[in-house]
């Protein structure tokens, strides 16, 4: 056998065998891989949208998504909104919930952040940032509490304190949800969001 | 414009060398001399550039709309190894000295986790064709500046007096420390 | 050339060509995953993974692949399991997968999986290529448990998620920046040359 057709050979040899593996391996943990995936999305809409049992797009489109959050029975508790925008150092990605009727964020959290470690990764902390997200008037711009205050009640409904030597992230965080508050307000006059109920039970 | 923003952050903001840690191998063993570092700079430059658009096409043309995404890592490999073998046939007729000069380095930047840090970069952020290819592109300047800089500084510590345990390699990362430091100040530039 | 022991063969791995050390290999991931100690761990098993399979299989097949394509073969065979680990990862491991980035499909080009097969694998036994394999990957694991150890003692002061130092310390958050990364590092490879420079002139 000469050189070149040994040499062919043995290299469509070693493609065919390790596709033939990798295909397979590809098939064994693909679905495990999309639950992953899910699973994380899940987590995060469970911790900002209380009670919601079964999730289902209502919207996508680039760097946002809209979920309709419902009960058991399919009724309405709430939405959950998942944005990607520009961080400090890379991109944001975050889920905030709103009550059924559009007018509060119910709460915050950080699915993927790169932000600088110790400073404007605290963005992720419960204690330093993600507790003031919790009863927020969403009807029209939130601000940022600077100097933050050590009185939460201190904070008006649409304030939420920023975080000591990490304001920069703060604000990107601040802009992320905004942005997205008026997109999505954008897109119910739009009447592209079905917000109703479906069996007509109202909560609040 | 976001291709502009794409292109700064790859040279300064999230610099291949000094942020991603992409490279290090060549960016110590080619950055004794300034103008070995400029070609050395400029070949990885021009292999990124090309493997940032075969990269993105085998990516979206083929893989993806075939759910083949799990054959990235080896298509993308062999792709650069193609490339580079390429590179290194063309340099050799075009420019025997040039070929001389960057000796083993040429094949060297094969297994340049630069390169393929490209192509997975550019994948995992979903890039458009256009932003790819400024991604390769900017990365690749990133690179040379990173390596011509520290050329530069290591010519200069040539003449100082460092400790022996610390000279090459140790002293050369703790200059690369210094420099990342230098270059944390660039990011939010884009802010 | 005479034949290493067995043992020699694995402890090699350890000091003497401790493949982040002394053949200054595999700098890129060394210092991008040791920010923690457990991304260190988990970038270690898995390219400990790759290292000791790809070494196996190409000391196994070694006499079948003509020279000229040999670098192909092997990048071929290493590229592939590098995609088994990464697809493992993120089915059974998800939080690692995503802490480690793309820093594990990167374990292709990592200079010392394919410098052992050129090296070593393609001119050795099967046998004797996993015992060198298993020494380099044991090195390689001391080295960034080494790095990261450093790195998350001194940047947040804990050890796996653990609190280690008390509330008196200020971690030093360039540690977990790049800079931080870089500095140890070349300090670590001062020490380790003048650890041998010293046991030498014994």
């Amino acid at each position: 056998m000469s050189l070149s057709a040994r040499m062919i050979i043995v290299l469509t040899l070693v493609g065919l065998i390790s596709g033939g593996f990798l295909a397979g391996v590809a098939t064994l943990t693909k679905e495990k891989i999309a639950l992953n995936v899910q699973a994380e999305i899940e987590d995060a809409i469970r911790e900002v949208v209380d009670k919601a049992k079964i999730n289902t797009v209502l919207y996508e489109e680039k760097n946002l998504v809209i979920y309709r959050e419902s009960g058991d029975g399919g009724d309405l508790v709430g939405f959950a909104v998942q944005a990607t925008g520009v961080g400090f150092q890379d991109k944001i990605t975050l889920m905030f919930g709103l009550d059924s009727a559009l007018k509060e964020i119910t709460g915050l959290t950080i699915i993927d952040q790169k932000e600088t470690p110790g400073l404007g990764a605290k963005i992720e902390d419960r204690e330093a940032f993600l507790q003031f997200w919790e009863n927020r008037d969403a009807s029209g711009l939130l601000t940022l509490r600077k100097p933050p205050t050590s009185k939460i009640d201190e904070l008006l409904q649409t304030e939420i304190n920023t975080i000591t030597a990490a304001t920069i992230s703060s604000k990107k965080v601040l802009d992320i949800v905004n942005l997205s508050l008026e997109r999505v307000r954008e897109l119910i006059e739009q009447g592209k969001m079905n917000t109703e109920e479906k069996d007509g039970n109202e909560k609040h | 414009m976001e291709l502009v923003a794409v292109f700064v952050s790859a040279v300064l903001v999230q610099n291949f060398v000094l942020y991603y840690f992409l490279g290090i191998c060549p960016f110590l063993g080619v950055s004794k001399k300034i103008d070995s570092a400029v070609s050395m700079g400029l070949a990885v430059t021009f292999v990124m550039t090309i493997t940032a658009v075969v990269s993105w096409l085998i990516n979206n043309l083929i893989l993806i709309p075939n759910d083949l995404a799990f054959l990235q890592i080896v298509s993308f490999i062999l792709v650069i190894a193609s490339l580079v073998q390429l590179v290194e046939m063309f340099i050799r007729k075009v420019s025997p000295p040039l070929y001389q000069a960057l000796g083993i380095y040429l094949p060297l930047i094969t297994t340049n986790c630069a390169i393929m840090g490209l192509a997975l970069i550019a994948a995992l952020n979903e890039y458009g064709f256009a932003e790819t290819v400024v991604f390769g592109f900017g990365s690749g300047i990133g690179f040379t500046l990173a390596i011509v800089l520290m050329a530069g500084i290591r010519e200069q510590l040539d003449l100082a007096d460092v400790p022996e345990p610390l000279k090459g390699a140790g002293i050369a990362l703790i200059v690369a420390g210094i420099m990342a430091l230098a270059f944390n100040g660039f990011i939010g530039m884009l802010t | 050339m005479a034949t290493k022991s067995i043992k020699a063969e694995y402890l090699k791995g350890l000091w003497d060509e401790n493949p982040v050390f002394r053949q200054l290999l595999g700098m890129c991931p060394t210092l991008a995953v040791t920010g923690t100690v457990i991304t260190g761990i988990a970038m270690g098993l898995a390219t400990s993974f790759v290292l000791i399979l790809s070494s196996l299989v190409v000391a196994s097949i070694k006499k079948l692949i003509p020279s000229q394509v040999r670098i192909a073969s092997y990048i071929v065979i290493i590229a592939s399991f590098v995609t088994i680990a990464d697809q493992v990862l993120k089915a059974y491991f998800y939080p690692l997968s995503e802490a480690l980035g793309p820093y594990v499909p990167l374990i292709v080009v990592n200079c010392i999986i394919l410098g052992r097969q050129e090296a070593f694998s393609s001119k050795n036994t099967a046998g004797r290529s996993f015992i060198d394999a298993l020494g380099m990957s044991t090195g390689f694991i001391l080295a960034l448990l080494l790095l990261g150890s450093i790195r998350e003692i001194l940047g947040a002061g804990t050890f796996l998620g653990y609190q280690v130092m008390g509330s008196w310390f200020k971690p030093w958050i360039i540690m977990i920046l790049p800079a931080g990364a870089f500095m140890t590092l070349g300090i670590l490879l001062g020490i380790a040359l003048l650890i041998e420079s010293k046991t030498k002139r014994r």
